[in-house]
C-alpha cells in the first residue's frame, strides 16, 4: 500500500511495516487493524514515525500503537528506544504534558450500593478536586522549599504530608518516583507554574470518572488485581500540569538552539533532540524527571482526595470502603531501561508518547503481588461507551520495549466535535447512556464526546490479538467529572 | 481574519497571515488570544514589554506565543492586542521588541477556552507566497 509518498507492507492483520528508506535508521511499525490504517490515511501520523525513523541512536524500529494519531514530532502512540550511550533523548518523545498518566483505585463497593447517590458523589467529587483550565487550591499554596521537595520525592511527599498511604507507592510505576531528579534543572518559571497546582485535574482530555467492572475476561489475573464483575472503580488521568508543560517548553528551546551544535538534521523541529549523554541530555532528563515525580504526586493527591469524598458521601468507614490503589501508569515519559535487542541486554532510553508501560511477569520493578502476572495497563476509553484493563506480556518485552496503547485516541478534531456537538442536549445524552457528568463548561463536555473519538475495543483488540497486552476487564462508566 | 484556523485531529492549528513578517507576528497573536480566550470587556489597563533574540523568526514567533501563554497562567495577564512590534536584524542575529496591551485576569468578564499548553515547532515555517507572509503554527492542547 502507498499512502502519499510513504510504502506500507502489511506484516500480518495487526502489524504494517514502513520499510527503512534514507534517512531512516530503522524501519517504522504500526500495530493495527486494516480499519486503523484507514483512518490514518488523511493525516500526519504515518510520517511522523517516519520522521521518528531518524532519531540518532533510534534501536530496531519506530513504533507506533493501534491508538496512533497525528501529533507533532512523535505521533501519538508512538514508541521509540534510543541507546543509552550513543543515542538522543528528544523532548518531542515526550511531550508537554510530562507523565500524563492513568491511576486506577477499586473499592469494595458495587454498582448497586452506589446508583441512588451517583449524582451527589459527582457533585462532592467536584467540589473537592478543583478541576479545569489553571485550576488551583486542592491543598495550600506550596513554598519553593515544598515543591522542591516534590520534584525530587515525587508521589513520596503526598503520602509523608498526609495524602495516602505507603501502599499506594508500592502499587505507582517507579513507586511514584523517579531517581536523580534534580530542581537545579527546572526553570524557575516551570516552578513559578507548579507552586499552586499540586492536586489539580487540569482541562482538555483530563478526568475523574467512576466506573464499573461491567465483563471480565480473565478471572485469574482479575482477582490478583482485586477486580470483581460490577465492583465501582475510579480512573484518573492528568499530568504534570504547567510546570510539566514550561519544563518541555524551555528545553525544546535550547534543543532547537543546539541542533547545529550536535550536527543533527531532522525531518521536523519539533524533534530535537541531545545525546543522552550530552550536558543538555543530562539536564532534560533530570528535568523531565523532576516533571514526572510532579504529576504522580499530583495523581496521589487526587485519589486521596477522592476517597475522602467517597467516605463523605456513603457516609463510610475507610476500611468499610477498601479503597486500594490498582495501579498508575505513565503514558508520556521517557525511561532509562533494560532490554534485549538481537539477543543482548541493553541500555536503551524508551520514549513513550501516547503509550503505556507493558512489563510482562517476573520482571523486577513490578510490585509483588502482580510479580507471577504482569504489569495492569490502563487504557481509558472515551467518556460514554467504556475502558480496559489489560496485563503486559512477554511479547511485549521482545516486540515494543514492553509498551502497548494507551487509549482511543482522537477520531474528530475538536472543531469538528463542536459542529457535531450544535444543537444536542449533551447532558441528557449522556445521562441517557447511564453516565453523570459534571464539568466546568459544555465546551469541553462537546469537544470530549464518545463521537469524537474511536472506539477503545478496537485498539486494544489489535494489542490483544498482537498478544502484546491481553484483556483483563472491561470497565463502563457512570460518572464523570472534567475541567 | 488576520488568520484560519485549521483541522488538526488532537491539537489546534492556524495558518496566520501578514503583509509583513510583523503583520504576522501580530496575526499569530491574535489567533493565540481567538484559541485561548473570550473576552466579555476589554481595556487595556496593563502593558508588558519582551525583548527576545534568536537567529530564525520562527523560533522568535514561538518564543512570543509562548511567553503569551506564560503570562496568563503564571501572571494573570491577559493580551488583547499588541501596541509595537518590531524586528531588527543585529550582526548574524534578529531582535524582536513587543510591547503587549491587557488587563488583569478575571473569570468574572474572561473565559478561557482551550488552555494551550505549549506551542509547537511542527510545521512552522514562514514563507513569503505572493506577497502575503504565512506560516502554519500548531497549538498542543
Amino acid at each position: 500500500m502507498q499512502v502519499n509518498d510513504i510504502k506500507i507492507e502489511k506484516i500480518n492483520d495487526n502489524l504494517w511495516e514502513i520499510p527503512k528508506t534514507a534517512g531512516m535508521n530503522v524501519p517504522g511499525r504500526i500495530y493495527a487493524s486494516e480499519k486503523i490504517i484507514s483512518q490514518l490515511l488523511n493525516d500526519e501520523a504515518l510520517k511522523q514515525v517516519v520522521n521518528v525513523a531518524h532519531l540518532p541512536g533510534i534501536q530496531k524500529y519506530s513504533l507506533a500503537m493501534p491508538d496512533i494519531h497525528w501529533g507533532y514530532g512523535f505521533p501519538i502512540g508512538g514508541v521509540a528506544a534510543t541507546d543509552f550511550y550513543d543515542g538522543v533523548i528528544s523532548p518531542g518523545g515526550v511531550g508537554y504534558d510530562i507523565n500524563c498518566g492513568v491511576r486506577l483505585a477499586t473499592t469494595s463497593l458495587n454498582k448497586n450500593e452506589i446508583s441512588k447517590r451517583i449524582k451527589t458523589l459527582v457533585e462532592n467529587l467536584f467540589k473537592d478536586i478543583p478541576t479545569g483550565v489553571g485550576a488551583s487550591g486542592a491543598i495550600k499554596k506550596l513554598s519553593g522549599k515544598e515543591i522542591k521537595n516534590i520534584l525530587t520525592n515525587g508521589a513520596e511527599w503526598a503520602v509523608q504530608n498526609g495524602f495516602g498511604n505507603n501502599e499506594d507507592l508500592l502499587f505507582t510505576e517507579e513507586n511514584g518516583r523517579l531517581k536523580d531528579a534534580n530542581p537545579n534543572s527546572v526553570s524557575k518559571r516551570a516552578i513559578e507554574r507548579g507552586l499552586d497546582q499540586a492536586g489539580t485535574l487540569g482541562s482538555g482530555n483530563h478526568f475523574l470518572e467512576i466506573d464499573f467492572v461491567e465483563k471480565i475476561f480473565d478471572q485469574e489475573v482479575a482477582e490478583i488485581f482485586g477486580l470483581f464483575e460490577n465492583q465501582i472503580v475510579i480512573q484518573i488521568h492528568t499530568g504534570s500540569r504547567g510546570l510539566g508543560y514550561q519544563i518541555c517548553d524551555d528545553y525544546l528551546k535550547l534543543l532547537v538552539q543546539s541542533e547545529k551544535k550536535f550536527g543533527f538534521n531532522l525531518p521536523d523541529k519539533q524533534l530535537a533532540c541531545a545525546p543522552i549523554q550530552s550536558d543538555e541530555g543530562q539536564d532534560y532528563l533530570s528535568a523531565m524527571k523532576c516533571a514526572a515525580n510532579f504529576a504522580w504526586n499530583n495523581r496521589q493527591i487526587i485519589m486521596h482526595l477522592a476517597k475522602k469524598s467517597f467516605q463523605k458521601t456513603f457516609n463510610i468507614s475507610e476500611v468499610e470502603l477498601n479503597f486500594q490503589l490498582l495501579y498508575d501508569v505513565s503514558h508520556n515519559i521517557a525511561k532509562i531501561e533494560e532490554h534485549i535487542i538481537d539477543g543482548e541486554l541493553k541500555k536503551v532510553c524508551v520514549h513513550r508518547k501516547g503509550a503505556t508501560r507493558a512489563f510482562s511477569s517476573q520482571n523486577k520493578t513490578l510490585p509483588e503481588k502482580y510479580f507471577d502476572v504482569g504489569q495492569p495497563v490502563l487504557i481509558p476509553g472515551d467518556m460514554g461507551r467504556y475502558s480496559f484493563i489489560s496485563v503486559g506480556t512477554s511479547k511485549a518485552m521482545d516486540e515494543t520495549f514492553g509498551s502497548s496503547c494507551h487509549g482511543a485516541g482522537r477520531l474528530q478534531s475538536r472543531n469538528q466535535a463542536l459542529k457535531i456537538a450544535k444543537g444536542k442536549n449533551l447532558i441528557e445524552e449522556l445521562n441517557k447512556a447511564g453516565v453523570t457528568i459534571q464539568a466546568k463548561g459544555m465546551k469541553t463536555i462537546a469537544e470530549e464526546m464518545p463521537f469524537a473519538y474511536k472506539d477503545v475495543s478496537d485498539v486494544v483488540d489489535v494489542m490483544h490479538n498482537s498478544g502484546i497486552s491481553k484483556k483483563v476487564a472491561m470497565l463502563k462508566p457512570i460518572g464523570v467529572i472534567k475541567g | 481574519m488576520p488568520f484560519k484556523i485549521i483541522d488538526h485531529t488532537a491539537d489546534v492549528a492556524i495558518i496566520a497571515y501578514g503583509n509583513s513578517i510583523e503583520d504576522l507576528f501580530e496575526s499569530a497573536c491574535l489567533g493565540w488570544k481567538f484559541i485561548s480566550l473570550e473576552t466579555q470587556i476589554e481595556n487595556f489597563e496593563l502593558s508588558k514589554k519582551f525583548l527576545f533574540s534568536s537567529s530564525s523568526y520562527e523560533e522568535l514567533l514561538i518564543e512570543l506565543l509562548n511567553e503569551l501563554n506564560f503570562q496568563l497562567y503564571a501572571n494573570k495577564f491577559v493580551f488583547l492586542k499588541i501596541n509595537k512590534l518590531t524586528l531588527t536584524k543585529v550582526d548574524s542575529s534578529i531582535q524582536l521588541n513587543v510591547e503587549a496591551a491587557g488587563q488583569k485576569y478575571n473569570p468574572e468578564i474572561h473565559t478561557i477556552k482551550e488552555e494551550i499548553k505549549g506551542v509547537t515547532f511542527h510545521q512552522i515555517k514562514i514563507e513569503n507566497v505572493n506577497g502575503i507572509f504565512q506560516t502554519k503554527i500548531v497549538f498542543d492542547i
